[in-house]
């Protein structure tokens, strides 16, 4: 029964107790286990190779982020209220199947395209929410139905024009390549929605709402706090953070294809996980999936610039998830007993 | 009983000593049971009481201290430890898994069968065979536990525990969510193991059933040990001073309740039913009153208080507030009329655990007093509405950044108190609101209300302790089978044996369902 949280608590610094034993000392690591991590990555792979310091190789690292962290930042809210999405990745897809073909095919303006494939991502996100808290369908299954089908529909559109759609309009480009005073606009993009995102979970009774209800739901009804809006908000919140995904993803790959966006849903949880927040529910972060995303990105990048082939990719981002949960669980346990 | 040695401990703990951060909570106790007797731990929230019971258990280590069982030290370092040393321990808060039946959670990890299959019928019959012992009849083995009434729930618990070879039998709180009856039904119990030679021991705020069942007691105050003493010839108002470290007359409070003064009603009910639970119960709430529902266990009490905050189902009748009718579906809509519940089940029904105090106490009124425009909160008038009533209700806390979670329950139901006090409604329900707290908080909670129904608020208390009721409350309803049986204008002119009586529809004049 007892419910252990196998993540670190949220960002709020506690009061620090004058007497800084060893204990006390652990708790507050554990606060920022993550951080640590993310910093002694950093600092490792810097020392151990002379090019990932480099100002091209951080710029790229940062745009490498881009497309899962944007991602992220919509699950962190699903999963903060306890449910997940796994649809996301298809999302992706939609999103720049319709842009794309808009543009391509019927010489839509790439604003109003792109408005339209953002909207696609809202209505998926809308049925989603409906689904599971209308209906009490669990949110894996859902979710699955809806990456199914959407990943369906997206290539029912691409299918149109022979199953790739390019994307090589100068707005795109511009999306993909453009820098704004040195920085570029890409992950500018996703540094942006974060910095809202953050506003909007800790500053706006919305966010307190998503912590009340993931906390406890039961609680959150009773104190008056609209669960239902605030679950299906969430639900599109993270449709809309993935059709973003799937303008960049888009605007970066130059063509959409029918396997755009595959397992990506993964990535982003991966990224939420490793950040540290609770797939309970009620305890986490965008902050911490920015740096979940980080060191997810850092590790890979490192493989690449080490030479390792790509290969081995997938089985250490498994690794990277049970270390982080284990680092986090030992943590917890030595300053709780 | 010439072989039992009542007189040698069976237990003993010396020189216990338990650091939180920032917190002593135990220096140095020592501690000892007999066999064979039924020991009291006695103490406010917060005096040590949970965790001296918790290091015993093996869910907390001592940080300096011996434990020693018949003689020879042990270390508990696991509950699993505990349990093969014969020491059980029946929590507060229940450790059942609600989606399994009666019998499923009394054997849980030892069913019997051929370790791949369970034999169900030798399960069943095992499971009859402890409730027996326990002269538990009345539940259903079948049963998801989670459909059982909370008492029941209690019973089973308690069922689980006992299915153990035990030599030492911890009791925390056990009697919270029990009425009377089953309360004295239990102790029967306790007086059946205490022959067979089990050491008991009980931690309750009870004092009555304290000085009625136990043999010994040992009072605990800010993690020390004050006395351990023998309770024969022992008074309530002893106890208590004891406790509390200091003289009891600021604690009393009844009296000053009968000289409320009613004002215009704020709230009728007609026809109120609720299916199978409460039949056309009609009254008419007033303003500035208290006022006190009781009855036996499942008499509708709980349901009629959830209908009244929209969290009941199958709810028919009228519901008229401030001369219009009003329909009260969801908590939202009861809080926008101006109505909040309170109820007895704080951690599930109340509490944000990882959330802080100041999170806990604004939640309900973000919106309506927090919202800096256009949609941000304001978190300085945040903290500091909060800061003012963690001052005002004595809330022990670091500060309104401390989690929820690691403060003791007392607190937390000043907290969730003081939520409500925010929001600042009209009409405030309580379910137990002194559910499992200690007489200092409680006599601190009773103040409160009637404070607030001074201030013009109007209050309704649902409680089976009739001291509470009759003590706090300006007109006292009593509910039986879901009837609302008898109205007492003058609670001040009856006494606890009339209550009782009306109560158990014992009554003479009442009116008669």
């Amino acid at each position: 029964m007892a419910k252990r949280v196998n993540s670190a608590v949220t960002f709020t610094k506690q009061s620090k107790s004058r007497n800084k034993n060893s204990r006390s000392l652990l708790v507050y690591l554990s606060d920022f286990s993550t951080v640590l991590v993310a910093l002694v990555l950093f600092v490792f792979f810097g020392l151990t190779s002379t090019y990932f310091f480099s100002t091209a190789n951080l710029v790229n690292i940062l745009k490498q982020m881009s497309v899962v962290g944007v991602l992220g930042v919509g699950m962190t809210m699903v999963i903060l209220i306890g449910g997940i999405d796994l649809s996301v990745g298809s999302v992706v897809l939609l999103s720049g199947a319709i842009t794309g073909t808009l543009v391509y095919n019927y010489s839509f303006s790439p604003w109003l395209a792109t408005t339209i494939g953002l909207f696609a991502g809202i209505i998926v996100g809308l049925i989603n929410g409906l689904f599971v808290e209308k209906f009490g369908i669990s949110p894996v299954i859902v979710t699955l139905g809806t990456m199914i089908a959407v990943r369906g529909l997206g290539q029912a559109i691409l299918w149109i024009n022979n199953s790739w759609v390019w994307v090589t309009n100068p707005f795109f480009i511009t999306i993909a390549e453009g820098r704004i005073l040195g920085f570029p606009i890409f992950a500018g993009i996703m540094i942006g929605l974060y910095i809202l995102a953050f506003i909007l979970l800790k500053q706006t009774p919305f966010g307190r709402y998503i912590y009340a209800i993931g906390g406890n739901q039961w609680a959150a009804h009773l104190s008056g706090v609209p669960v239902q809006r605030v679950k299906i908000l969430a639900y599109v919140l993270c449709g809309l953070a993935a059709s973003i995904a799937g303008i960049m993803t888009a605007s970066r790959i130059g063509v959409v294809g029918p396997s755009v966006g595959n397992g990506m849903e993964f990535d982003a949880i991966t990224a939420v996980v490793l950040g540290g927040t609770s797939l309970s529910g009620g305890i986490g972060g965008v902050e911490r999936t920015f740096l979940g995303t980080a060191i997810l990105v850092m590790v890979l990048n490192y493989m690449t610039i080490r030479g390792i082939p790509g290969i081995w990719q997938a089985a250490v981002t498994g690794f990277l998830i049970l270390i982080a949960v284990l680092i986090d669980r030992l943590i917890r346990r030595r300053a709780e007993v | 009983m010439a072989l039992l040695d009542t007189s040698t401990p069976i237990l003993e703990m010396n020189g216990i000593t338990k650091r939180f951060p920032g917190v002593l909570a135990l220096d140095h106790v020592n501690f000892s049971v007999c066999p064979g007797e039924i020991h009291a731990i006695i103490g406010q929230n917060g005096a040590g009481k949970s965790t001296l019971m918790k290091i015993l258990s093996g869910v907390y280590n001592a940080d300096e201290g011996t434990i020693s069982i018949g003689g020879r030290p042990v270390r508990i370092t696991h509950p699993r430890e505990a349990l093969q040393l014969g020491i059980g321990t029946v929590y507060q808060e229940l450790s059942l898994l609600p989606k399994l039946t009666v019998a499923d959670n009394i054997f849980l990890g030892r069913e019997p069968g051929n370790g791949f299959v369970i034999n169900e019928k030798a399960l069943l019959e095992r499971t009859q065979a402890v409730l027996r012992d326990l002269g538990i009849t009345s539940i259903d083995l079948n049963v998801r536990v989670e459909d059982l009434p909370l008492a029941q729930q209690q019973l089973v618990e308690i069922a689980k525990v006992l299915s153990h070879e035990l030599k030492i039998l911890v009791l925390d709180e056990p009697t919270s969510s029990l009425s009377e009856k089953e309360t004295a039904h239990l102790f029967e119990l306790l007086k059946s193991l205490k022959q067979k030679g089990i050491a008991i021991i009980f931690v309750s705020h009870r004092f009555k059933e304290i000085l009625q069942y136990c043999d010994r007691g040992t009072v605990l105050r800010n993690g020390k040990v004050v006395k351990t003493l023998d309770l024969d010839g022992v008074t309530e108002d002893q106890l208590a001073e004891m406790m509390i470290g200091q003289k009891l007359e600021s604690f009393y409070y009844r009296d000053k309740h009968t000289s409320l003064e009613r004002g215009e009603a704020v709230l009728e009910v007609k026809n109120l039913s609720i299916r199978s639970k409460v039949k056309n119960v009609n009254f008419v709430l007033y303003r500035g009153e208290i006022v006190g529902i009781t009855g036996l266990l499942g008499a509708g009490q709980n349901e009629l208080a959830r209908a009244l905050f929209g969290i009941q189902e199958n709810v028919t009748g009228t519901i008229i507030r401030n001369g219009q009718e009003i329909k009260i579906r969801s908590p939202s809509e009861a809080i926008k009329h101006g109505i909040c519940l309170l109820t007895e089940n704080r951690k599930a029904e109340g509490l944000f655990l990882e959330m802080s105090v100041k999170e806990n106490i604004t939640l309900p009124s973000l919106v309506s007093r927090f919202l800096r425009p256009p949609f941000f909160i304001n978190n300085s008038s945040e903290e500091r509405a909060a800061n003012e009533f963690i001052k005002r209700l004595n809330i022990t806390a670091h500060s309104g950044r401390t989690r929820v979670r690691s403060i003791s329950g007392g607190n937390q139901q000043k907290i969730i108190l003081a939520r409500w006090l925010l929001k600042n409604l009209d009409i405030l329900i309580f379910i137990e609101p002194t559910r499992g707290i200690d007489v200092g908080t409680k006599a601190e909670i009773y103040q409160y209300l009637y404070r607030l129904a001074k201030d013009g608020k109007s209050i309704v208390v649902v409680s089976p302790e009739l001291p509470e009721i009759l003590g706090i409350s300006s007109r006292i309803f009593v509910m039986y089978k879901g009837t609302l049986a008898r109205v007492f204008d003058e609670p001040s002119l009856i006494s606890e044996e009339m209550l009782l009586a009306a109560i158990q529809g014992r009554n003479g004049n009442g009116k008669k369902s």
